[in-house]
């Protein structure tokens, strides 16, 4: 039998996948991952409610649920991470950090040392493997890839599992998996993959989860719903610097630190008060942000993105050439012209001007269903 | 709740609003909405039963009315007694008191006297903690947790010695005793002079009366500070306008509870007696908590080694019992209790640990049901984890 130790996070999709991996006859575990968290005043991070729905329903499907502190790698991995990238002028995304590091990192290292054959979480994605290398799998919502898709994937021989989007578009969560590696993909199970959302809602239902009506978390998952300035602004000191018009030059305003502003931002800039501003650059060292009444401003647009800190599933860059590509989670896939510098670096030209990417966040890059990696926005 | 089918066996979270209390509550909730301090004549009526519900509350401990204060709540009440303490001066409380006790001491000075493994504090323990600076003692007349009850009288004892022993030192610095009863009024005496305290925390939520009431009684002499300040209500110590409705439930309620005390406590300690008797004959291997003599006739702590008191929870609650592990504070918060911690209990049988509360609620007949349900669950998880 194959031993599977799903992470339950309490919420209806993890809970479902859960008991998908139940019924399909493994030996299943499930595991909460106590993450590092910070109250931010007046807003409670929910852990503590969301490990009591996790064993509510463990004790439904009548597994077992180990409780796994997480707190000092995900502080150091993500939340370090991102006050650091902040500081830095960038706007990071932490779930794809936590994803990397913490999920597909720790866990998956802790669960292959306890024993267990794969991980598995309540992620909308699919893993696609290729069929001589799946012997120990007998799941069945897996998408099952013959061969290699195309003469992109160098190294696809070596490599057996894809990452693939998931059924539900809507849904499709391989934007925040990108950076997994090609090992957690072999020693993962993503049993919600094929479904939508509206029928995992109906199996919750169905089946009587605790998490049935349990509405989706928001937010960033350490702080809970807390806007991520509260939390950067009890972090880091405040610098008071200027809010200045982009095009006349004239100062507007004041803020309280470039660093918690982000490209193409509207709200919080307590600038003007008739016609919207826009944020259209900042100069960190100046601590200096810039505005602009126009949302179609040009720093706003750009027709190339240059990526560094690629990391690509199949564990080599895909060769030059033409793919989709996608900046933002369940964001347009549009297709591009790629050019790998070396494994690490790679840029992005785009057929017309797409909207600005603030730097630090990811640009994946998909061959048809196949997510292939990615990289870092410079 | 379906009554008739449910086990409700937690009585020590809350209670059910008596029919007695709603009814003579009721007419506050509607005709006699009145502001109590409004100058026509109906509002004069409702400041009338607003003021005899306090001559009932104070007569029910063997008070005077002008020394309880009605606040919204027990632990709104534990507040206002810690404003006796003041900025410099020193605190002593225990380690398992409840947490609205302890999250108040940390704002001071203090000390925590620690407790023996049934949960007893010493009152020599308490005098060796008071110092020169001490302003204000504050120990639970029974434990929420355990159960145990505190030999207060003695520790009365020992914080008057000191108060004259202050006098012929020339300290001027006042010394109190306050005490949180909240668990207590219709299973223990609460009569304020056999208590020998300076001042007392009541609530009504605990006693089939209704949430959100509490009261605190001030001896004569012991100087408050305002807690909410606005109109002066309350002697100036808690303003707001009054809730009458409530206070007349809590009098009521606490009447009920101090007259059927003997009888109720009585009839609480048998079930408690069968309930101890029979899960012990099932479970050689486990520990219940508290001292065996000095408890809450209706609380009973039990441990599982080595199973998991939440899932038990869980799946009691799918046999329609309702139980709770140790504390509902410290059980939201997904941490060990620290009563469990101060007892000296290991963690392997902490974890396991049910506390079960009987109350009005509480049958031979559902005792007896919950009995077979928790014995039935409990082995199952036995069998489950493999020992």
């Amino acid at each position: 039998m194959t031993k599977v130790l799903v992470g339950m996070s309490g919420g209806v999709d993890s809970s479902v996948a859960a008991a998908l991996l139940v019924e399909a006859g493994h030996q299943v575990t499930g595991a909460y991952m106590k993450n590092w968290t910070f109250d931010v005043p007046g807003m409670q991070c929910p852990w503590a409610e969301d490990l009591a729905y996790a064993k509510r329903t463990a004790v439904k499907l009548g597994i077992d649920l180990r409780v796994y502190d997480f707190q000092e790698a995900y502080k150091r991995d993500v939340v370090d991470y991102l006050v650091h990238e902040y500081e830095a002028g960038r706007t990071p995304n932490p779930d794809i950090m936590c994803n990397q590091d913490v999920k597909f990192g720790l866990f998956l290292d802790t669960a292959l040392a306890e024993g267990f054959d794969y991980v598995a979480t309540g992620h909308y994605a699919q893993v696609g493997r290729v069929a001589e290398s799946h012997a120990g799998w007998e799941g069945a919502s897996q998408a099952e890839v013959s061969a290699p898709r195309r003469s992109g994937l160098q190294g696809a021989a070596a490599s057996p599992c894809q990452l693939l989007r998931a059924t539900d578009a809507h849904k499709d969560q391989t934007y925040f998996l990108y950076r997994m590696g090609q090992r957690a993909l072999q020693h993962t199970l993503f049993p919600l993959g094929t479904y939508t959302k509206t029928q995992v809602r109906e199996m919750a239902e169905q089946r009587g989860l605790p998490a049935a009506s349990k509405p989706d978390s928001q937010g960033i998952c350490f702080i809970g719903e807390a806007p991520i300035q509260d939390f950067l602004r009890m972090y880091v000191a405040p610098q008071p610097g200027n809010i200045i018009d982009a095009e006349t030059h004239e100062v507007l305003g004041a803020h309280d630190g470039a660093l918690f502003f982000t490209l193409g931002q509207r709200k919080g800039l307590g600038v003007g008060g008739g016609q919207p501003y826009y944020v259209v650059g900042k100069d960190m060292a100046a601590n200096e942000v810039y505005v602009s009444h126009n949302p179609h401003a040009e720093a706003l647009q750009t027709a190339e993105l240059t990526l560094e800190n690629c990391t690509w599933l199949a564990g080599a860059a895909p060769t030059a050439g033409s793919y989709l590509v996608r900046t933002r989670h369940t964001g347009q896939l549009v297709e591009s012209a790629f050019t790998p510098h070396g494994e690490a670096a790679a840029t992005i030209t785009f057929r017309a001007p797409q909207e600005r990417v603030a730097a630090g966040q990811s640009a994946v890059i998909y061959d048809g269903e196949v997510c292939l990696g990615g990289g870092i926005v410079a | 709740m379906d009554f008739d089918r449910e086990i409700y066996l937690d009585h020590a979270a809350a209670t059910p609003l008596d029919a007695r209390v709603r009814e003579a509550m009721d007419p506050f909730l509607a005709d006699q909405f009145f502001n109590p301090s409004s100058p026509y004549a109906p509002a004069w009526e409702t400041r009338h039963a607003f003021e005899a519900a306090r001559a009932d509350l104070a007569h029910a401990i063997g008070a005077k009315p002008a020394e309880v204060i009605v606040t919204a709540g027990a632990t709104e009440s534990v507040n206002l007694a810690f404003t006796v303490v003041g900025e410099k001066a020193h605190v002593v409380t225990t380690s398992i008191e409840h947490s609205a006790v302890l999250a108040c001491a940390q704002a001071y000075a203090h000390t925590l006297v620690p407790v023996n493994h049934h949960g007893l504090v010493d009152p020599e323990a308490v005098r060796a903690a008071i110092t020169p600076e001490t302003r204000l003692v504050s120990i639970g007349l029974a434990n929420n947790e355990i159960g145990t009850v505190q030999p207060l009288r003695a520790i009365s004892e020992v914080v008057q010695q000191l108060r004259q022993q202050r006098l012929m030192e020339c300290n001027t610095t006042p010394l109190y005793l306050h005490s949180d009863a909240s668990q207590c009024a219709g299973q223990l005496d609460v009569n304020v002079s056999t208590l020998g305290v300076d001042m007392l925390t009541l609530n009504a939520a605990k006693i089939y009366g209704p949430k959100q009431v509490g009261l605190l009684w001030v001896a004569r002499g012991v100087q408050l500070q305002p807690l909410v300040l606005g109109g002066g209500q309350e002697r100036g110590l808690r303003s707001g306008t009054e809730n009458v409705a409530g206070t007349i439930g809590f009098a009521h309620a606490l009447q009920i509870a101090v007259e059927g005390r003997k009888e109720e406590a009585a009839r609480l300690a048998d079930l408690r007696k069968g309930l101890q008797r029979q899960l012990l004959a099932a479970f050689p291997e486990a520990v219940v908590s508290g001292h065996k003599k000095h408890h809450l006739p209706g609380l009973l702590h039990i441990s599982f080694p080595g199973l998991d008191a939440e899932r038990l929870v869980y799946l009691l609650e799918n046999e329609g019992v309702y139980v709770a592990t140790g504390a509902a504070c410290a059980a939201n918060k997904a941490t060990r209790s620290h009563v469990l911690e101060a007892i000296g209990l290991p963690p392997e049988v902490a974890d396991g640990s049910l506390r079960l509360t009987l109350g009005r609620l509480s049958t031979e007949e559902n005792t007896a049901r919950a009995v077979e349900i928790i014995t039935r669950v409990v082995r199952t998880e036995y069998e489950r984890v493999g020992s």
